[in-house]
C-alpha cells in the first residue's frame, strides 16, 4: 500500500490500531494475544516497515484490559496519546527487542491517568 | 512442571520470532506479529495441556517474540537469543501479577530481558559487545 511515512500518518494509523485491537479483543471476543497478531500481521504486509512498526506497537495498548481503557471512546484517545509518544520517542532505543512494548505501556498508563482525571 | 513449560514458551516465542525477521528475512514486526498469532492460535488448543496453562503459555510465548524483535547488531545468533528467552519465562513468572491490564506490560517485560542480556554480555565481555568495549579502550 502507497502510503507516505509522516509523523501525521503514523498518530492516525496509531488510532486505528488501537481501536481495531480494542474491539478485536473486547467486542468480538478474540482475546489480546490473537488481536494483537492479526493487527500486526495485517500492518506488516499492508504497510511500510516504519508504519508498521507504529501500528504493532500501538496494537499494544489495544491489549488493555476493561480497567484500564474501558470504551472504544477512551481507546481512541489512547491511540492518539500512544501515536504522539511514538513519533517523539522515533530515535530512542532503537533496535532494543521490548521498545515498542515499552512505549506502549507508557501510554496507557497516561490514558489511564486521563480517564482517572474526567471520571 | 509449569514454570519449565513457561520457560520453554518463552524460548519458542523469542528465537521463532527473531528466526522470522532475521533468517526468514519478513522484518522485526511480521516477525513478532506472525509469532505472536501463531502463540494466541496453537497454545490455548494444545490438547495435553490445560487451556488456562495454555493461556499463560501464549502469553509468554507473545512476551518472547516482543524480545525477538532485538536487531542483529545486538543479538548477532540464536544462542543469544535462546538466553532471553529464558530471561522473558523467568520474568514472566516473576511479574505475571504486575500491571495487570496495561498493555505493553509484554512489552516492557521483553525489553528488561534484552536489555538485562545486553548488560551481562557488557560487563562480562561477550561477543560483539564486548569486544567493541575492548575496541575503545
Amino acid at each position: 500500500m502507497n502510503i507516505k511515512v509522516n509523523n501525521r500518518n503514523m498518530v492516525i494509523l496509531s488510532i486505528m490500531s488501537v481501536a481495531i485491537t480494542w474491539l478485536l479483543n473486547h467486542e468480538v471476543g478474540y482475546g489480546a494475544v490473537v488481536s494483537n497478531g492479526v493487527v500486526g500481521v495485517i500492518g506488516a504486509i499492508l504497510l511500510p516497515g516504519p508504519l508498521a512498526g507504529a501500528v504493532f506497537t500501538s496494537s499494544f495498548v489495544g491489549m488493555s484490559g476493561l480497567n484500564v481503557i474501558p470504551s472504544l471512546t477512551w481507546a481512541v484517545v489512547g491511540g492518539a496519546v500512544v501515536g504522539v509518544v511514538i513519533v517523539l520517542t522515533k530515535e530512542i532505543y532503537v533496535g532494543i527487542g521490548g521498545k515498542g512494548g515499552t512505549t506502549a505501556a507508557t501510554s496507557a498508563l497516561i490514558t489511564k491517568a486521563i480517564i482517572s482525571i474526567f471520571n | 512442571m509449569d514454570n519449565i513449560a513457561i520457560l520453554i514458551a518463552g524460548i519458542i516465542g523469542s528465537v521463532g520470532s527473531y528466526w522470522i525477521s532475521l533468517y526468514l528475512n519478513k522484518g522485526a514486526t511480521m516477525g513478532a506479529a506472525l509469532m505472536t498469532l501463531l502463540s494466541g492460535l496453537v497454545f490455548p488448543n494444545l490438547p495435553f495441556i490445560e487451556p488456562a496453562l495454555g493461556a499463560t503459555l501464549a502469553v509468554v510465548s507473545t512476551t518472547g517474540a516482543y524480545a525477538g524483535m532485538i536487531s542483529k547488531k545486538n543479538v548477532p545468533n540464536i544462542v543469544e537469543m535462546v538466553v532471553i528467552g529464558v530471561f522473558v519465562g523467568t520474568i514472566s513468572i516473576l511479574a505475571m501479577t504486575t500491571y495487570s491490564g496495561v498493555g505493553g506490560k509484554l512489552g516492557t517485560m521483553a525489553a528488561i530481558s534484552c536489555l538485562a542480556w545486553l548488560g551481562i554480555k557488557k560487563v562480562f565481555k561477550i561477543g560483539a559487545v564486548g569486544k567493541k568495549e575492548e575496541e575503545k579502550a
